[in-house]
């Protein structure tokens, strides 16, 4: 038992000082990626109950598809900088 | 007396309701009201049957352990563990459901896409590596190195069954209904047929044969969904304009389908909705089982990589197959009625799509991979809460950790017992709403789970009183408030106006679940002593 609680120390020391490390730029990329969600979800919603018939028709992809997109992409983005980024830890 | 090997007796009965299913299918098409099935169906489907099937008798033999047969090992490689997670996302819900939401409104179905992938740089961010440097079998375990143990386990156990049983079921539903359709059968059988074989296969195969099985569909399902965007786009001399004007002129709501509709009616649900898929993707057992099948944290974090992109390689497929639908389905009376609706239910529009741009041989592929997608599924299902009530459940009842034979002994007779029950459960709820059934599985991870782990890992402050607290908070309040609210409430149980206005009770419930752990967890400090149980999986990471 005394062994588990040793381990237990020591496991939240190196965590922690990994979390130190990256905490902020991790941090940083959560509230981007749920702030671009939200902002997309606004957007449809507002574009949704203010949308123009002529202005949908006359172009390949509506504006709400190309704000979808981007909120896509975004994801995969944000997840392909970090993971690049913590190849070098 | 000789002795049969009791694998050989589960790959026989699995192989025999196989062949029956097939049989029974191809029998009832004399029948004049069942116009679905077709022998290229069902060669496809008998195919791909007898391929899962070898693939767990081949894993199988190899799953001797329990983490062999829970984890596979930790043995899956990056690359194999993105293309298993993102066949989890490419789910029938996913294709069928997704597909269907575009052909009936529109842009709708991919709001809900993109949320999905939106979740999906939360789960690696927040949750992927502390997983696979703390845990084992399950995310109780990345809590028990800092709470005590038992009755962390016995929540962390309760609240996985009761995700996993609600997204079993669902699954079923889904399952009994799309067999049942597309093989001509009735729904007992189709619920009954997949049942056996889910049950040999997860009994049997283990996490490595599920592995496996995901990995050959999610490429099968990604090669079939390329296969028909490109025979819709040929069909429009590659002009995307072209698809876009002809699905709005066939579509009754016209411009409107380039919008979303649905979702913008009430910002407060949405936002809920919202809510619950973001968080919920890392509150999912199934999912958060994944990343204990690959050898250590960077591999956990390519995987979430790999998987992100495949999934939003996907979700743009599902795009174009959706509008596609619209613009060549609506409106050909050999697949829709006059007001639209698709023969068979919505939920068959890439089946009827396939069949129009490719032939019948191109319907009965992807309806083979729609079917070996559901087993997939639904197999991945059971290893998670087999592993949870081996792992958490009884070591939390009985106080004690279990021996390496009783352990794995215990998952196969859990993942019999699962799947028994998403037999039976998925028989009485016959005509049920799966997509409620699915949402409020994602609001209960979110609400119960997610907040668990997420301050376990980023709290020093958590107590096991503030986590038992929050997350009984948490798992009742939204099981309670979706029971409330007006899928259920009004619409199947029929109780008249609903109590709570909105389907999803995300917003509400995992903010307060968070409040109340912190507050718990403020109110009054942990006791120092020893939380570790005789023998934990802990002792095996100090040396």
């Amino acid at each position: 038992m005394r062994r588990a609680s040793v381990h237990r120390t020591t496991e939240i020391v190196t965590s922690g000082g990994a979390a130190n490390r990256s905490g902020a730029f991790r941090f940083w990329l959560v509230l981007a990626m749920i702030a671009a969600y939200f902002a997309t979800m606004a957007f449809l919603i507002y574009s949704a109950r203010h949308a123009t018939e002529t202005a949908v028709v006359t172009t390949d992809f509506s504006p709400a598809m190309i704000a979808l997109a981007i909120c896509m992409a975004f994801s995969i983005i944000l997840t392909g900088v970090f993971v690049l980024v913590r190849q070098g830890d | 007396m000789m002795r049969i090997p009791r694998n050989c007796i589960l790959f026989l009965l699995a192989t025999a309701s196989t062949f029956c299913a097939g049989g029974s299918a191809f029998s009832a098409q004399s029948e004049a009201q069942i116009r679905q099935a077709e022998p290229t169906t069902i060669v496809f489907f008998v195919v791909f049957a007898v391929l899962t099937l070898l693939i767990s008798f081949w894993a199988g033999r190899r799953a001797t352990s329990s983490s062999e047969y829970l984890t596979a090992g930790s043995s899956i490689s990056a690359g194999q563990n993105g293309l298993a997670i993102a066949g989890d996302y490419m789910s029938a819900g996913a294709f069928l459901g997704l597909s269907a939401l575009i052909y009936a409104s529109g842009l709708d179905g991919m709001f809900l896409a993109a949320s999905y992938l939106a979740s999906w740089p939360i789960v690696l961010l927040l949750v992927a590596e502390p997983l696979r440097r703390l845990g084992k079998y399950s995310f109780a375990d990345v809590l028990t190195q800092k709470l005590r143990e038992r009755p962390i386990r016995i929540l962390v156990g309760a609240s996985t069954l009761v995700i996993v049983s609600f997204y079993l079921v669902a699954q079923m539903v889904g399952a009994g209904e799309l067999i049942s359709l597309l093989f001509g059968i009735g729904y007992g059988p189709a619920v009954i047929t997949v049942g056996l074989l889910m049950i040999v296969f997860s009994t049997l195969g283990g996490m490595r044969a599920a592995t496996w099985v995901q990995i050959i569909k999610a490429a099968l399902m990604l090669g079939g969904s390329c296969v028909i965007v490109a025979l819709v786009l040929v069909k429009f001399g590659f002009n995307v304009s072209d698809l876009f004007k002809t699905a709005v002129s066939n579509h009754p709501n016209g411009s409107q389908i380039m919008g979303i509709r649905g979702f913008a009616q009430d910002t407060i649900a949405t936002l809920s909705l919202g809510v619950g898929i973001l968080f919920g993707t890392a509150g999912l057992p199934h999912i958060l089982m994944r990343f204990f099948t690959v050898s250590d944290e960077r591999a956990a974090r390519v995987s979430a990589f790999y998987a992100t992109c495949l999934v939003g390689l996907f979700f743009v497929m599902l795009f174009f197959i959706g509008y596609g639908s619209i613009a060549i389905l609506r409106g050909d009376a050999t697949y829709a009625n006059a007001s639209g609706a698709l023969y068979g239910g919505n939920n068959l529009a890439p089946i009827h799509l396939a069949r129009a741009v490719g032939g019948s041989m191109l319907a009965g592929f992807i309806s083979a991979v729609a079917f070996a997608t559901i087993l997939a599924v639904v197999s991945g299902l059971i290893i998670a809460g087999a592993s949870s009530a081996a792992n958490d459940l009884v070591v939390g009842l009985s106080g004690r950790h279990l021996e390496e034979r009783m352990r794995l002994r215990i998952s196969r007779i859990s993942a019999l017992s699962l799947g028994i029950l998403g037999i039976v459960f998925g028989l009485a709820c016959e005509g049920q709403n799966v997509a409620y059934l699915l949402a409020l599985a994602t609001a209960i991870a979110a609400s119960a789970n997610f907040p668990l782990l997420f301050l376990a890992i980023y709290w020093d402050g958590l107590t096991t009183r503030g986590a038992v607290v929050g997350g009984t908070f948490g798992l009742v309040s939204s099981v309670a408030l979706t029971a409330m609210g007006p899928t259920i409430w009004s619409k199947v149980l029929g109780l008249g106006p609903a109590i709570f206005p909105y389907d999803s009770p995300a917003l509400f419930t995992v903010p307060l679940t968070l409040i109340v752990c912190w507050l718990v967890s403020i109110a009054k400090a942990e006791p120092e002593g020893d939380w570790q149980l005789a023998g934990s999986p802990a002792a095996q990471y100090v040396e």
